[in-house]
């Protein structure tokens, strides 16, 4: 047990993202918080949602701060520098800081530009899929079912919760 | 001598500044010279369009179309417009061969940006 006033430096990272209606939307960047735990640059990492998603940005920096963080980089999680990054990120950052007045916060910039995007691309393009799979992301949309009647497939025959009529159920959710 | 055409999918912005990283990452893969024909097309805001881009490849003599979503999430776009896009190409254009890669988003590559990006600010 330190003395009062004494704390061990911690650092934290989350990663800011827009949110989404569409359930399962969040797969590919919870994938990527895996990655960067599994690299453990950050004793912890969060995902924080601005809208429909959760955990929200405030819910992730009491996370941190549970975990013991004493600094906490946030990642926009957004391929451009654009409304939600260069005004609604430093408004969140700002509307929390005041109640952790030990924690700080520092805000890294968007992906933007990048070389190994190119590579990325270029990948992607040399493993392509066939129309059967095309839709697969909607599928995955249904792994990530939280029943919310405001996601796109709602009611619609890829929604594994509420399947239209006499549709069979294309994926089963626990 | 069969082309192989690449068209980079983009939601396309009110603010034209936006295209401006993306641009450059299309710079780089023409300059990789892995695909005869490199183009962009757009879903909304911006021109061209996605279906004027596919088409451009076909116009050029393409024989291999593959699209790729320049997009970091599954929205609906991702997972139901685009897709329904490229079906409409191949009902057009019978004699290529249409195909789809994964979209940007699910690349592993995206998390070392990442995690560079958040190094440089780490000090």
């Amino acid at each position: 047990m330190l003395p009062e006033g004494y704390h061990i430096a911690m650092d934290a990272l989350i990663l800011f993202s827009h949110g989404s209606l569409l359930c399962g939307a969040g797969e590919a960047l919870e994938a990527h918080a895996g990655r960067l735990r599994r690299r453990g640059d950050y004793s912890v990492v969060e995902i924080g949602y601005m809208n429909y998603s959760v955990p929200t940005f405030p819910e992730a920096v009491a996370r941190c701060k549970d975990a013991g963080a004493t600094r906490i980089v946030v990642l926009p999680f957004f391929l451009v520098p654009g409304y939600f990054v260069s005004k609604s990120l430093p408004e969140h950052v700002d509307a929390v800081r005041p109640h952790y007045p030990q924690i700080e916060f520092v805000i890294a910039d968007a992906i933007g530009f990048d070389e190994r995007l190119a590579d990325a691309l270029i990948e992607s393009a040399n493993h392509p899929l066939g129309p059967d799979a095309w839709r697969d992301d909607l599928t995955a949309a249904a792994r990530g079912c939280r029943a919310n009647p405001e996601c796109p497939l709602y009611a619609t025959p890829s929604c594994p919760r509420v399947p239209e009529p006499g549709t069979p159920v294309r994926i089963a959710v626990e | 001598m069969p082309k192989t055409a690449l068209v980079v999918m983009v939601h396309g912005s009110p603010r034209p500044a936006s295209n401006k990283e993306m641009f450059r990452v299309v710079d780089v893969i023409k300059a990789r010279q892995a695909f005869d024909i490199v183009e962009v097309g757009f879903m909304e805001c911006n021109e061209p369009t996605i279906k004027d881009a596919l088409d451009s490849c076909a116009a050029q003599g393409a024989s291999d179309v593959t699209a790729v979503p320049y997009f970091l999430h599954t929205g609906t776009h991702v997972a139901d417009d685009l897709p329904t896009l490229l079906d409409e190409a191949q009902a057009r254009h019978p004699n290529i061969k249409f195909s789809m890669g994964r979209y940007l988003g699910a690349s592993e590559t995206v998390t070392e940006v990442l995690a560079d990006r958040a190094a440089a600010v780490r000090g």
